[in-house]
């Protein structure tokens, strides 16, 4: 039987994604609250009258252009990627063409290659090797390569950088597997500064909290506060331009009305001073490290290791298959300003991942034409 | 009395080595005339250079080499159903090409787990399966024979790096570790297989392993007879006349290919051209001939015989001595020598 598509309710959408294993928290029904900037719906597809995936789309408008809109499906849909994909995504292209978009994004949350840790190390090392993809991976992915080749066959343009991040998403992530694995396991998997660092902040006594769902408005904007105030205070010191607070109360707002497990706020102190906090985002089993600030005093009491295995412990609690510390470049040259980042995330063992990547497909290719060189020139 | 190709063999050789060391996982192919050098020589060319498999056109070409090449043999053409049933020493090294799902249950069905390679279509369109059809039939093929990995033959315009690299994404999706892969440039080979360090690459190459160096083959005809022509003397099968100068009769004809060089897609009036002086005599109604005098090419007196050719000398050339060498330009794989003699 075809599949159909059609709009379904925020509730119908959030029973969908909590019957999944694991779906993209940018495919919730709470992140349209957070991107309310954008007009954004839950589409659900049908096989007779049973819903068999979802998605939500933001509609991006583009300056002079009223009507029409960039129908962008982050990390998403929430479909069944394994087989012939052009029976899920021409509904869904027909649907959006007929209600005014000019073109689909989307980002199939599909892997299609895994570095181990070691790989990235040994990577870093070597003058030879100036990519992550330079390096033969660990494993392919045969069903990400099939999405990849059905999705060019069928006309969608990649829209992934070759190198760094781009607008979208990012297409290569770092993460550390927890599905069967304890606690002793996964720091077993760590580099020693790693192990190190967290040792130390015991030792320290580094005393971490975690934001509690139940509590009240006002313990919940103390947080937020607490948080923010130290956020600021690291964008100005890495130079990056801070979000306000109105927007992650927004994130904690709709994301705890979704499920009060879905994101909590990680606190370290040192003797009552905060030197690190960060937001940890759950959606099933897969967890992600959403946010981190941290102090600039004290730094050698290392909050910061302290917050993340909290959060991965947390994550192995909760029986999560991921822990995901979200993007990386995939330069490994000793001299890429990114390097430290991706250094940092494979001292904690894991992987780094390459994902499908984005893709558009153009609806009305006049408009594409000129939304792409809009965004070429802006 | 005869057309004959020598070859410089040392320098022949240096070659062949060196096109091999620089083309990790080498897979000469060896069909047809065998490239004008005879498919049993490029058999056993092959063993010396140490590769472990030769590619062959058609199964009709595997006795020809099964004796003189030890390793694994693969057959380009894709198998069918009414090829006949292989030796039993055939059956363990010979690969087969399958180009279509239903071929490979019919090919289970005769033999025990058959050696296969997948053939994915590409933009030559010729042979091959689609993604879906490749991925469906890996598994099976996993399951029932046993798999070599995914070809591929691309187009010879150049530039194909970016198809292969597409395509490498159908390699991946049907779980194969390797492609076998034909007409990519040495660069091209190196890029993919940089990108790709975890597949392994057989680069298919004929033309340019044997061909490639062009200096190392001479090809050459004797002069059979000169004789004298004088304005309004008719000669020939067709008894043309009106020319003058001299007539040279030469050994080749249409038997070794002269003068029936296969029709050129080179659309260009400098392919034409160069089809033309091969032999082509369809072209620019000029009846240029691939025999050449002192460095210039001759002309046809007529369209060549089947085993002599008739050129025309211009009044005031040099008057070739019966006996005497021409050298001949010829479409190494549409020609058929009498002797081939590697020094």
């Amino acid at each position: 039987m075809a599949l159909t598509v059609r709009p379904i309710s925020a509730e119908e959408h959030l029973a969908y994604v909590s019957r999944q294993r694991s779906v993209s928290f940018l495919q919730t029904p709470a992140w349209a609250r957070v991107k309310t900037e954008w007009r954004s719906e839950s589409l659900g597809w049908f096989r007779g009258s049973e819903l068999v995936g979802a998605g939500l789309v933001l509609h991006r408008p583009i300056p002079r252009l009223k009507r029409y809109t960039l129908a962008y499906l982050p990390e998403g849909p929430s479909i069944d990627w394994s087989g012939d994909l052009a029976e899920w995504l021409d509904p869904l292209a027909a649907y959006l063409k007929a209600h005014g978009a000019f073109a689909v994004r989307l980002g199939p949350p599909v892997r299609t290659a895994t570095w181990s840790a070691a790989q990235v190390k040994e990577g870093v090392a070597s003058d030879d090797v100036r990519r992550l993809t330079d390096l033969a991976p660990e494993h392919r992915d045969a069903a990400g390569a099939r999405v990849v080749s059905q999705l060019r066959a069928a006309g969608w343009l990649a829209q992934s950088p070759e190198d760094g991040f781009g607008v979208g998403q990012p297409q290569y992530t770092y993460e550390i597997p927890l599905a069967d694995r304890t606690e002793a396991d996964v720091l077993k998997g760590m580099n020693q500064l790693w192990r190190r660092n967290i040792k130390r902040a015991e030792k320290e006594g580094v005393e971490v909290t975690v934001s509690d769902p139940a509590a009240g408005r006002a313990r919940r904007e103390e947080d937020l506060a607490a948080f923010h105030d130290l956020y600021v205070h690291t964008a100005q010191r890495d130079h990056f331009t801070p979000r306000p607070l109105s927007y992650f109360r927004t994130m904690v707002e709709a994301m705890s009305a979704e499920d009060p497990e879905r994101i909590k706020l990680y606190f370290a102190r040192h003797e009552g001073d905060l030197v690190a906090a960060t937001i940890m985002v759950r959606v099933g089993a897969h967890a992600w490290y959403s946010y981190g600030a941290s102090s600039t005093e004290k730094r050698d009491v290392r909050g910061s290791n302290a917050l993340q295995w909290a959060m991965m412990r947390d994550a192995i609690a909760a029986g999560c298959d991921v822990y995901d510390l979200r993007g990386i470049t995939p330069t490994l040259s000793a001299d890429d300003p990114h390097v430290g980042l991706i250094q940092f995330k494979a001292g904690t063992g894991g992987q780094a991942v390459e994902y499908a990547g984005e893709w558009d497909l153009p609806l009305r290719s006049v408009l594409y034409k000129a939304f792409t060189l809009y965004m070429s020139r802006r | 009395m005869s057309l004959d190709l020598i070859v410089d063999g040392e320098r022949w050789r240096a070659h062949l080595r060196t096109v091999a060391s620089s083309t990790p996982g080498l897979v000469p192919v060896a069909k047809g005339n065998g490239y004008g050098l005879g498919l049993g020589r490029l058999a056993r060319r092959a063993e010396w250079l140490g590769v472990d498999t030769l590619a062959v056109g058609t199964y009709d070409e595997l006795p020809e080499v099964a004796s003189r090449f030890p390793g694994s043999l693969l057959v380009l053409t894709p198998w069918r159903p009414w090829v006949a049933p292989l030796a039993p020493d055939l059956q363990r090294r010979v690969i087969h090409t399958i180009s279509r799902p239903a071929d490979l249950g019919a090919l289970t069905a005769r033999q025990q787990a058959p050696r296969v390679v997948l053939e994915r279509m590409t933009s030559m369109r010729r042979h091959g399966l689609s993604a879906a059809e490749l991925w469906d039939t890996a598994p099976i093929a996993r399951r029932r024979a046993r798999i070599e990995g995914v070809t591929i033959h691309l187009p010879m315009t150049g530039g194909n790096l970016a198809e292969a690299r597409r395509l490498m994404d159908d390699v991946v999706g049907a779980e194969a570790s390797t492609v076998w892969i034909s007409h990519l440039t040495l660069d091209e080979l190196r890029s993919l297989q940089a990108a790709y360090p975890d597949i392994t690459i057989r680069p298919r190459v004929g033309t340019g392993l044997w061909l490639g160096d062009r200096g190392a083959l001479s090809v050459t005809a004797k002069v059979l007879d000169v004789h004298p022509l004088s304005r309004g003397e008719s000669y020939g099968y067709r008894q043309r006349h009106g020319a003058s100068g001299h007539l040279v009769i030469a050994s080749g004809g249409t038997a070794h290919g002269i003068g029936l060089a296969a029709p050129s897609g080179d659309a260009g009036l400098r392919g034409r051209a160069a089809v033309a002086a091969k032999g082509g005599l369809e072209t620019l109604g000029v009846l240029r001939s691939p025999y050449v005098l002192d460095g210039k090419p001759l002309h046809f007196a007529e369209p060549p015989h089947m085993q002599a050719s008739m050129l025309l000398l211009p009044r005031g050339t040099r008057v070739p001595e019966v006996g005497e060498k021409l050298d001949v330009r010829v479409r190494y794989t549409a020609t058929t020598f009498d002797s081939v003699t590697v020094s």
